[in-house]
């Protein structure tokens, strides 16, 4: 008898209900279901610094959504250093995975202000997500197994040096040390004027300071506002911005903690804040600057692609990932780990941008699947690299479905390539994207392309193969390209003709042995006396591992898992095996490490390193790598003697 | 004519419900430790503050369990007046006198509201005020008072910001603001605009919660605690 109520009016409490309402997935559940679920919830006080949650400890018995307030996500290692994971406040969920694996919490959880948490029981958000496909589909793609294990794992045993300092930087960064040169302009300046000083210096806001006394700064201007306040209300642009600005403008103390100003953005709503330092506003911190600080937390990342709904909104994510990136080098993680992750990204903003390119265009008129080829294929990217892509579809029953197919994924095609390049992976000079219409074919045209190159092998065919076999399922009907490899590794079935080639091509490349005499490096050109780390390096392990892995029918493409297997079904020896995995990811990480210092010094990154530039362990390292080539070459001139 | 000797048979005998709160509350122990008391947080609406001529028209409340809020245990209902022309005039805005025209009376909710606080804790924003006017109604309705003790949050709100000030500062109470949406803002609770006593009590409930940890926080553990806390004021974090 614990409700009460003459069903004049409501029994669940409004308030419960709007709140549920304005979460995700909760926002897609009918009204019934909600008045039920609020029934069902408590509500908590956690007071700052409460431990909620005890990684590896505590038992789920509920689902937390955080009302208002914020906690922290970190893990704790072995050595008791910590690792910042995550920041989540209002709207955000605690406890999901373990609910839904069964297994105690994985992270340690504790309240960084004054925290009020709904608190759902576990059986009922099982229920809800046994029940409700939006309740599924969110949460469980969200935890991509994959990427919570083998991070974490990563971060508990591979850490080389244990830099728990960089990862509070939230707690020990304060914003006077983030501050950019101060851009201002006068309150009488005209709002075109002011849009022309913004693309000048390349920043998304200006101060506004009185129109007399530079030194008394009277409100901030935004891309926003000119959005908002001009474009879309049709505002003069010679109206001087006084007019559109906001005022008065919010400060914080220079000697703020990250951490601090970023709450109170998320209080106030307000992404711009003046910085003052005794008593004059030195400049403007936003939550771009501090979120930059935070790319170090993939997960964060992940979260967003994921809840993104226009594919406009996922442009600025994907230019996260180098920051991303950036956080994982920092931890000291392995550089396969580190080239699984931007795959990883990748894929996230590829699947999410697909989805709602599906979403605006309709169902594709038969199933399809994004093919990833080259290094994004074998999971080896390091930053941006070039589009390598396509479509395989599945074969039409008949002609109006042929013409359907072809018309539909063409304009996915273009649609797609366009809004990747906005994402910012270049196009593929050699034109091997969906959108050219050899690669946007039906599965039994390019059963056919792939039986033709393996037939006659000639240069181009050869250069095709070393492209194409990498490929994977990026997105879409992963059967259709599981039955691709299979019928590829079925042509391959004695053709020994084309591997014979193909292993020639490979051991073409000299090997850069005699690297400390004299440098094997360009001769010419921009990049003289600079190592090609990814051609004289790294492509010879991938070479070798792609012909082995062809001979033997396998399905991987990565090259590290090629060489795995191999070496697990006898084709190479366990000694040959550590060796060139070692070799291999040691130089992947020169690499990326090289691609990282270069962005950070506003370079576009390339593979030419220059062995000035290298420390003597370095260059010894690099020196051993490059002799287990000369034992990959000879295991090859064994097989396919002559070539 | 010899019960007239008896004390007790003076007045009419107590409702069993009210014999049944009282027994509650016969052997009180307030030295468990929080979580395992039961507090119902409370809200009425009256027509105005007169306890002779004012009447209850609403009554709101939520239940607070291992220190949780449980929006699973609520009470909400409106209660029709007796003088539904003299409450036209007075009516708080957000109740219609259409509402109030359809809902049962006194006579009916009260004996439903008393079951419903069982042997929970009474807690309330200006506790005294919904007390006295539910008292007044119990003892005509159902011939005796509650038992249950209560704990006002106006008070929690003074112990809490003396506390924070130390015993030596004396705060202007002029400059400070013990209305709940006020203190609801000061501590930054989530905060809402309440439409009815559920509501108000809903946010009563939010601001208990939070002295309530914010004390233990500090170390004061049991309800004696709290209470002798209440009375001496001199406890710091």
């Amino acid at each position: 008898m614990a409700i009460k109520g003459n069903d004049v009016h409501v029994v669940a409490p409004e308030v419960a209900i709007s709140f549920l309402k304005g979460i995700m997935p909760f926002d897609t559940l009918d009204e019934k279901t909600l008045r039920n679920l609020a029934l069902n919830c408590r509500i908590d006080f956690f007071p700052k610094g409460t431990r909620i949650l005890t990684a590896g400890t505590t038992e789920l018995t509920h689902l937390y959504l955080i009302q208002r307030g914020g906690v922290k996500a970190f893990i704790e290692n072995d050595n008791g250093v910590i690792t910042l994971k995550d920041f989540r406040g209002e709207g955000a969920y605690i406890g999901a995975l373990g609910i839904i694996r069964g297994t105690p919490a994985n992270l340690n959880i504790e309240t960084v202000e004054d925290t009020f948490c709904y608190l759902l029981p576990r059986e009922i958000f099982l229920a809800l997500i046994e029940k409700q496909a939006s309740f599924a589909h969110f949460y469980l793609k969200s935890f991509s197994e994959k990427v919570v294990t083998t991070a974490y794992k990563e971060l508990r045993h591979h850490k080389v040096a244990p830099r728990s300092s960089d990862d509070l930087y939230l707690f020990s960064i304060r914003v006077g040390d983030l501050v950019k040169t101060m851009r201002k302009v006068a309150a009488s300046l005209t709002i075109q004027r002011a849009a022309a000083f913004m693309s000048e210096y390349q920043v998304g806001c200006l101060l506004v300071h009185d129109a007399v006394d530079a030194e008394k700064i009277v409100g901030i201007i935004t891309d926003r506002d000119l959005r908002n306040k001009v474009v879309a209300a049709g505002l003069d642009f010679n109206q001087p911005v006084v007019t559109i600005m906001n005022s008065p403008v919010l400060t914080v103390l220079s000697q703020s903690l990250c951490f601090d100003v970023l709450l109170k953005m998320m209080t106030t709503g307000i992404h711009h804040l003046a910085v003052e330092h005794g008593g004059r506003i030195i400049g403007v911190i936003t939550s771009h600057d501090i979120m930059l600080l935070q790319g170090h937390s993939p997960y964060y990342l992940l979260k967003e692609i994921r809840v993104e709904h226009q594919i406009v909104g996922l442009y600025p994510l994907a230019q996260k990932i180098p920051e991303v990136i950036r956080g994982l080098i920092g931890e000291g993680a392995k550089a396969g780990n580190i080239t699984q992750m931007i795959a990883i990204l990748n894929d996230h903003i590829l699947g999410r941008m697909l989805t709602l390119l599906e979403n605006e265009l309709g169902p594709p008129p038969v199933p399809y699947c994004w093919l990833l080829m080259g290094s994004e294929g074998r999971r080896e990217q390091t930053f941006k690299t070039d589009q390598d892509n396509a479509i395989l579809y599945a074969d039409p029953e008949d002609e109006p479905q042929r013409q359907a197919a072809e018309l539909y994924f063409k304009s996915f095609a273009a649609k797609a390539i366009d809004h990747l390049v906005n994402c910012g992976y270049p196009l593929c000079p050699g034109e091997i994207m969906a959108i050219n219409p050899r690669w946007c074919q039906p599965l039994s045209v390019w059963k056919q392309y792939f039986d033709r190159w393996v037939a006659a092998p000639e240069p181009q065919e050869l250069l095709n193969a070393t492209i194409f076999f990498d490929f994977r399922c990026g997105f879409g009907k992963e059967q259709l390209a599981d039955n691709l490899r299979d019928h590829l590794n079925r042509s391959m079935k004695g053709q020994d003709l084309f591997l014979f080639h193909l292993a020639r091509q490979c051991t073409e490349t000299r090997v850069p042995l005699s690297f400390f005499k004299n440098f094997i490096v360009e001769r010419d050109g921009q990049h003289k006396n600079r190592l090609d780390i990814k051609r004289q390096g790294l492509t010879p392990f991938v070479d070798f591992a792609r012909v082995l892995a062809l001979k033997s029918g396998l399905k991987e493409t990565n090259t590290l898992a090629r060489l795995k297997v191999l070496m697990a079904a006898g084709e190479i020896q366990t000694d040959l095996w550590s060796a060139a995995s070692e070799a291999y990811e040691l130089q992947m990480q020169q690499r990326l490490v090289h691609q990282l210092k270069q962005i950070e010094a506003g370079i576009l990154p390339d593979n030419y390193i220059d062995p000035a530039d290298l420390s003597d362990l370095e260059r010894r390292m690099l020196k051993d790598a490059f002799a287990v080539i000369e034992r990959l070459y000879s295991v090859l001139n064994r097989l396919y003697p002559g070539a | 004519m010899f019960n007239l000797l008896k004390p007790g048979t003076w007045f009419a005998s107590p409702d069993p419900l009210i014999l049944r709160n009282r027994e509650f509350f016969r052997d009180f122990d307030q030295s468990k430790p929080l979580s395992e008391y039961t507090f119902v947080v409370c809200d009425t609406e009256l027509t105005g503050f007169d306890r002779k001529h004012d009447e209850i028209i609403s009554i709101g409340a939520v239940v607070i369990r291992d220190l949780q809020i449980d929006l699973g245990s609520l009470f909400s209902q409106y209660v029709k007046p007796r003088n539904l022309k003299h409450t036209e005039a007075t009516l708080i805005h957000r109740i219609t006198p259409e509402q109030l025209a359809d809902a049962p009376s006194l006579e009916e909710v009260l004996p439903e509201f008393v079951e419903f606080i069982g042997n929970g804790l009474m807690v309330g924003h200006f506790v005294e005020l919904d007390l006295g006017f539910l008292n007044t109604a119990s003892r005509k309705l159902l011939g005796g008072t509650l038992a249950n003790p209560a704990i006002d949050t106006i008070r929690m709100a003074r112990r809490y910001r003396q506390m924070l000030l130390g015993p030596f500062c004396e705060e202007d109470e002029h400059s400070v603001s013990y209305v709940l949406e006020d203190l609801a803002r000061e501590y930054h609770l989530p905060s809402f605009k309440p439409h009815d006593a559920l509501e108000d009590a809903i946010q009563t409930a939010y601001l208990f919660l939070y002295f309530l940890k914010k004390f233990r926080k500090g170390g004061l553990l049991t309800l004696k605690d709290i209470y002798q806390a209440g009375r001496v004021g001199s406890l710091r974090y």
